[in-house]
């Protein structure tokens, strides 16, 4: 398979899928190297992660409204590392639930969500290829990640417990266990997180090539679907960015084993702090746009498909989004406006920042170019995708705030940071993850879902989720650092606890509004309504096969006639225009 | 793909009035309960700071509301209805760069006023007469450092900085031999305080919101530019706000502006009792120790 190419004709394809026809329920499922069914593994794991990164979210909240309470039911059975003899968190296990919550969704859930998922899924199909590039690399790379997560995890059993120096990780902390109380679970961090790039890697390198020599014929750059545009450009980012976080984490795994000093001041005076930072930023900041820009592309389609119109701006939306990838690179250092680097850099990452901010402004006028004019469906996926571009631009606006170098010197490191991150990964990335969830599920799994459940699910989400992440912004305002165990211990952040218990509160209706999508994600896969082959009448390709499509994909390659979006197209009796068919004699398209 | 736009919609429009209904209350309930919005201000740089605040909210909450009402508006208005077809359009150039060229013209206004506030409050150096105060951090406290009966706090250097020596004093610096500590953060009002920084251990962070002042502090240099002009008297909170392993959560110390006369009281009895012996002034700190 790896062999065949999407321009070898015909005769091949048929070959091949043939040919894998009979295969072992061990290379079926297990060690599978068909695209689907690796984002289908990717799928289950990282669903299964997000329960264990809400739940983990769910403690954080728990202490920050409640703090010394015992955790009701299961707080006695928790080990002596995160709670008290009675059952209440302690700060260093709190410290820990904060560092592994963001670990776990960042490295485990959005990351592999939009990339492991959508990416295998998604690419070979969208582009009328039968596989990726290297199905072999594509099947490491899955396992490798699988791997990662249950080495990140596995600290919980470590007498000293989770990692506890933040995501982050700054050393020197980071870097010594003395200082940090935890450095066998830091120590799995590195590891962890080390496996998991290299599951990256694997799959960029596989995602970049497929997309550049896999394309079925007349499938030109310019008629790539922009999930497919999306995750070609995150797919270089990912090769860029993450080597720089794999070797970081293997020099701290020395530091914190061997007693290298390349982080680690005290060893000896050579060690510098600061280089962690400017390494983990360096991967750090491509890393967001890593998180944000498959979910724009996944919602660009959705959006264009239920406004049944083409995407407004289509290369717009590209070089938005190539001028992302590109400054993505030149503003880590925004993130590290007062850490003690030089001011004048300080002014400079500030500039850039400030224009990385243009391209996201590009793409929101897309956006709402894209639904005026439309005939709006307003299906589940397309809740969610529309709910995206506010949350986004909520996120991006509060983003400004930060780009601000002395705005930054009173919301450094607050809650408004966390209300941040939240609205651009949880209200932007997830809310995007869960819309293409929706949207494409009758493809993965030849049935639909449930669609009133899928509204009440998104109606929770988005009201749960807007209360639970608003209220952040006034706490950071207030001067509510993040990470802190026990804010009212503070005198400045007393007079706060009433809104803390509301955010809390909050947080566990939108913790169970998200069980309600998990009932549906199973419920459906075994009750739901059987899937017709194009449920959206949508154009894209991978809307041609039979819902799941087979081993092998297309049994004859497809033939690209048109652009992704032809939706409405005058002089057309059908609202939308496949890019397999060829445009009929009525039809006028426009030239763009 | 059948669903009922209108009931969506006007959910929609329900919520963003509820939203704006709520942000309009923000502003009466923050100053008395203080639940909403930021503490009151008490640094000279603080003023600039929620000026610059105060333009981004103005900024961006126009943005947001323009955006949204647009957006909301289209939803109802183009929502799928029997027979009525969509705008068959790719898109337009001219709008494309319009709407490329606004917000980077803004941006880069914006970056220019932010750096004008970022050289007036951090980047300009400390004014001569601003009192001199070093600022050590440990796991899991602060300690400060005043300049003594002389009113020089004296060399520091990273390299120096030990359990003995948290401050780094150079030791054959004869200026900070009578130096004295304390811990808390006492100053007067209305007058610059120039900090210097350094941790024993790992990063910390001097973090006082009221004065809108945030610095790391990092194990192996001495971070000597920060300074602020407290202007109100009070007590306040130094919080650590990086997260410097299990005690962090309670890593903070008390900060007192006091009037000049109350402060001149205080630090001349401090620095009296710290008086070096008669003959010691010249000898080195680590001598003294010896002997």
């Amino acid at each position: 398979m790896s062999q065949t190419i999407a321009h070898s004709g015909p005769e091949a394809h048929a070959a091949s899928a043939h040919h894998h026809h009979e295969l072992s329920f061990f290379n079926k499922y297990i060690w599978s190297e068909d695209h689907k069914t690796i984002a289908i593994q990717y799928l289950f794991t990282s669903l299964f992660f997000l329960l264990i990164g809400g739940l983990l979210a769910m403690g954080v909240r728990y202490q920050l409204a409640f703090s010394g309470a015992p955790i009701p039911l299961i707080g006695t059975l928790l080990p002596k590392w995160l709670v008290t003899d009675a059952g209440a968190i302690q700060p260093q296990g709190y410290n820990g639930l904060v560092t592994m919550h963001a670990t776990v969704m960042v490295f485990l859930v959005v990351m592999p969500l939009l990339v492991g998922v959508f990416g295998n899924f998604l690419i070979p199909l969208k582009i009328g290829a039968p596989d990726m590039a290297f199905p072999f690399f594509n099947a490491l790379s899955f396992w490798l990640f699988f791997v990662s997560g249950f080495v990140l995890l596995s600290s919980f059993l470590v007498p000293t417990g989770f990692p506890a120096a933040g995501w982050t990780s700054y050393a020197p902390l980071s870097a010594n266990g003395a200082f940090n109380g935890s450095g066998a679970g830091q120590s799995l961090w590195c590891v962890g997180i080390f496996l998991n790039g290299l599951a990256s890697i694997a799959g960029a390198v596989n995602y970049i090539t497929t997309i550049i020599n896999m394309r079925a014929p007349g499938m030109k750059m310019f008629r790539l679907p922009l999930p497919v545009w999306a995750l070609f450009i995150t797919a270089i980012l990912l090769l860029l960015a993450v080597p720089v976080l794999s070797a970081a984490a293997a020099m701290l795994f020395f530091d914190l084993n061997f007693g290298t000093s390349f982080f680690n001041v005290q060893a000896s005076h050579y060690g510098q702090p600061l280089m962690w930072q400017h390494l983990f930023w360096f991967f750090g900041h491509p890393e967001v746009y890593i998180l944000i820009l498959p979910a724009m592309g996944l919602v660009s389609e959705m959006l264009a498909v239920f406004s049944r119109k083409p995407i407004f701006g289509y290369k717009a939306m590209v070089y938005a989004m190539a001028a992302i990838g590109v400054l993505g690179f030149v503003v880590w250092g925004h993130h590290m406006f007062v850490s003690g680097m030089n001011l004048m850099l300080s002014s400079a990452f500030s500039f850039s920042t400030m224009l990385i901010a243009v391209p996201s402004a590009i793409k929101t006028f897309n956006w709402l170019g894209t639904v005026w004019g439309g005939s709006i469906r307003f299906t589940t996926s397309m809740c969610f995708a529309l709910s995206f571009v506010s949350m986004f631009v909520i996120g991006g606006l509060s983003g400004i705030y930060m780009a601000s170098t002395p705005v930054d010197l009173f919301i450094h490191h607050t809650y408004f940071i966390v209300a941040h991150i939240h609205y651009v990964l949880f209200g932007g990335s997830l809310f995007g993850i869960f819309g293409a969830i929706y949207f494409w599920y009758p493809k993965m799994f030849g049935r639909m879902m449930n669609e009133l459940w899928g509204k009440v699910h998104f109606v929770l989400s988005f009201m749960f989720f807007n209360l639970t992440f608003f209220p952040m912004h006034n706490l950071g305002l207030n001067g509510m650092p993040r990470r802190i165990a026990d804010p009212s211990l503070y005198d400045f952040m007393k007079s706060q606890q009433p809104l803390q218990i509301f955010v809390s509160l909050s947080a566990f209706g939108l913790g169970l509004s998200t069980l309600i999508f998990f009932i549906n994600f199973f419920f459906s896969m075994f009750r739901g309504p059987k899937a017709p082959r194009n449920p959206w009448n949508s154009t894209t390709l991978e809307w041609t096969l039979p819902s799941p499509p087979g081993h092998g994909n297309f049994e004859v390659t497809p033939t690209v006639y048109n652009g992704p979006y032809e939706y409405s197209v005058p002089g057309m009796e059908q609202d939308f225009l496949p890019q397999n068919q060829p445009a009929p004699e009525t039809a006028r398209l426009a030239v763009h | 793909m059948s669903s009922r736009p209108s009931s969506l919609a006007r959910f929609c429009i329900l919520l963003t009035l509820l939203l704006a209904g709520v942000s309009t209350s923000w502003a009466d309930t923050a100053r008395t309960t203080n639940l909403w919005w930021m503490p009151e201000n008490a640094s000279a740089g603080g003023v600039l700071i929620d000026q610059l605040i105060y333009f981004i909210l103005f900024l961006t909450g126009g943005v947001f509301i323009l955006t949204q009402v647009v957006y909301i508006f289209f939803l109802v208005k183009y929502r799928h209805r029997k027979g009525v077809r969509a705008i068959y359009s790719h898109g337009n150039n001219r709008l494309e760069i319009i709407w490329t060229a606004i917000p980077t013209a803004i941006f880069i206004g914006l970056w220019g006023y932010s750096n004008h506030v970022w050289s007036d409050v951090l980047h300009a150096p400390p004014p001569a007469d601003a009192l001199q105060v070093g600022v050590a951090a440990y796991q899991f406290g602060f300690s400060f450092q005043y300049a003594g009966a002389d009113g020089k706090l004296g060399k520091a250097e990273a390299s120096f900085v030990s359990n003995d020596n948290m401050f780094g004093n150079d030791p054959d610096d004869p200026d900070a031999k009578d130096n004295f500590t304390s811990t808390v953060l006492e100053i007067p009002v209305n007058r610059p305080v120039h900090i210097r920084l350094d941790s024993k251990d790992v990063i910390h962070a001097f973090y006082v919101p009221q004065f809108r002042v945030y610095q790391d502090i990092v194990p192996g240099r001495i971070i000597e530019w920060v300074w602020f002009t407290p202007t109100k008297m009070g007590s306040y909170q130094l919080a650590c706000n990086q997260l410097c392993g299990s005690g962090h959560y309670n890593m903070k110390a008390q900060i007192d502006v006091v009037s000049q006369a109350d402060f001149d009281k205080w630090y001349q009895e401090k620095a009296k009792a710290v008086q070096p012996p008669a003959g010691a002034k010249l000898t080195s700190l680590s001598e003294t120790k010896d002997q």
